[in-house]
């Protein structure tokens, strides 16, 4: 999704000591890393725990990170391997569709999971979830063509900004803005879904 | 949280940190800004929150939960030592080294044992028939020793054997003192030249 090295600057500020920039990292990759681990693991209440593993984990293996492969797909492994051993340690059984997708060691014939948030346990959650997913949309739709074309190009088809640029036939600064504003856009829309009333812990 | 609030240029360059659009160098002042700022780590959430959604909808999650999840996380990191460059490294991360590291240093050890009791054994049987004034010296530092004192006495068994006998007879006292507070480390020296031992074993020490 990402160009490989979009992680690069954080990943480099991590190894230099800065704590921070690896939560931003988690804050950037901790809904995919639980969904992924939410397909291997039944028991959705043990997901965030083995979620949280795994960012400590890939925490402190990070000296050892070379940069070979993007991070993500690093920090993806781990947590396939976090789960695995969490599963193992549990003595519970997997469904082990991510690995049989990926044709690892699993046989496939295991059906897939249907995609659901790993924090589906609770109505509030799936309410939430569902609200700011159709607030997202909302506001894309929403957006001017620019924008929303910005958005798009870099957020799902992962476009570096210079190959946004060379479409958009703009310069890269302006590509900079459009989805800045787009993303303040859209957050605007999120905002009142987004705060609550327990205090910014953020 | 009640720093000040952010102009639109700088929650631009946080918004191009978010696509890795931004120099290292630059990205100090970024991350910076985010650590100290709510709002500016509420935006972030935010940016990525809309990106996982755009992708995929049932990436869509509770903010609620998000928001403890980072909490736990934040709470296991600070208890976690700081990752740093090798250079820094070494203070920084010595409470607690790679597994890696320490399987290795175990090996190390563990070889120099090994290598320590065969030259013991060498030693004696070279020794032994020579009798000589300096090898018998040698014999009986050997005798009320640790395995530690082979290598010089194995080098005592070659041509210059009064010179590394006197060398060792007069650091003995010292080494004696250094190896019974770190007897782990005793075999080390089988490895390597006395003065080259007394250097890496203080940082072996250290790093334990």
């Amino acid at each position: 999704m990402n160009a490989p090295d979009a992680d690069a600057p954080l990943v480099e500020r991590v190894k230099q000591g800065d704590v921070k920039a690896f939560e931003m990292l988690v804050v950037k990759y901790q809904r995919r890393i639980e969904r992924l681990i939410g397909r291997m693991v039944r028991d959705v209440d043990l997901v965030p725990d083995i979620a949280q593993e795994t960012f400590i984990r890939a925490y402190r293996a990070l000296p050892q990170f070379r940069g070979e492969s993007a991070f993500y797909t690093w920090l993806y492994r781990i947590a396939v391997n976090t789960a695995k051993k969490s599963l193992m340690e549990l003595k519970r059984d997997p469904l082990v569709t991510e690995a049989a997708r990926a044709g690892r060691d699993e046989d496939d014939d295991n059906p897939r999971v249907e995609n659901e948030p790993s924090d589906a346990a609770t109505p509030d959650a799936v309410l939430a979830s569902k609200q700011i997913a159709s607030a997202v949309n909302f506001a894309v739709e929403a957006l001017s063509e620019d924008l929303r074309q910005a958005i798009t190009l870099r957020e799902i088809e992962g476009l570096s900004y210079e190959e946004i640029a060379e479409l958009m036939n703009c310069p890269i600064g302006t590509v900079r803005s459009r989805i800045f504003r787009a993303r303040e856009a859209i957050a605007a829309r999120l905002r009142p879904l987004l705060d609550t009333r327990e205090g910014d812990r953020w | 949280m009640a720093i000040d609030v952010f102009d639109d240029s700088a929650k631009e360059r946080l918004s191009a940190l978010a696509d890795g659009e931004l120099d290292f160098s630059r990205s100090t002042a970024s991350c910076a800004a985010w650590a100290g700022n709510a709002q500016l780590r509420a935006d972030w959430h935010a940016w990525h929150l809309i990106g996982d959604v755009l992708r995929s909808e049932d990436l869509a999650s509770s903010p609620r939960h998000d928001r403890l999840f980072y909490a736990k996380v934040r709470a296991r990191l600070q208890s976690e030592p700081v990752v740093l460059a090798p250079t820094v490294a070494v203070a920084k991360s010595a409470s607690r080294p790679f597994d890696f590291d320490r399987r290795s240093r175990r090996w190390t050890a563990a070889g120099a044992v090994a290598a320590g009791v065969v030259l013991v054994v060498g030693t004696f049987a070279l020794v032994r028939p020579a009798d000589s004034p300096p090898a018998a010296q040698v014999a009986r530092v050997d005798g009320s020793a640790t395995t530690s004192d082979a290598a010089p006495a194995a080098e005592a068994a070659a041509q210059p054997v009064a010179i590394v006998a006197d060398n060792k007879i007069i650091r003995d006292a010292q080494l004696e003192r250094y190896l019974e507070a770190h007897k782990q480390f005793a075999g080390t020296s089988a490895l390597g030249v006395p003065s080259a031992f007394l250097r890496s074993a203080t940082v072996d020490s250290a790093a334990r």
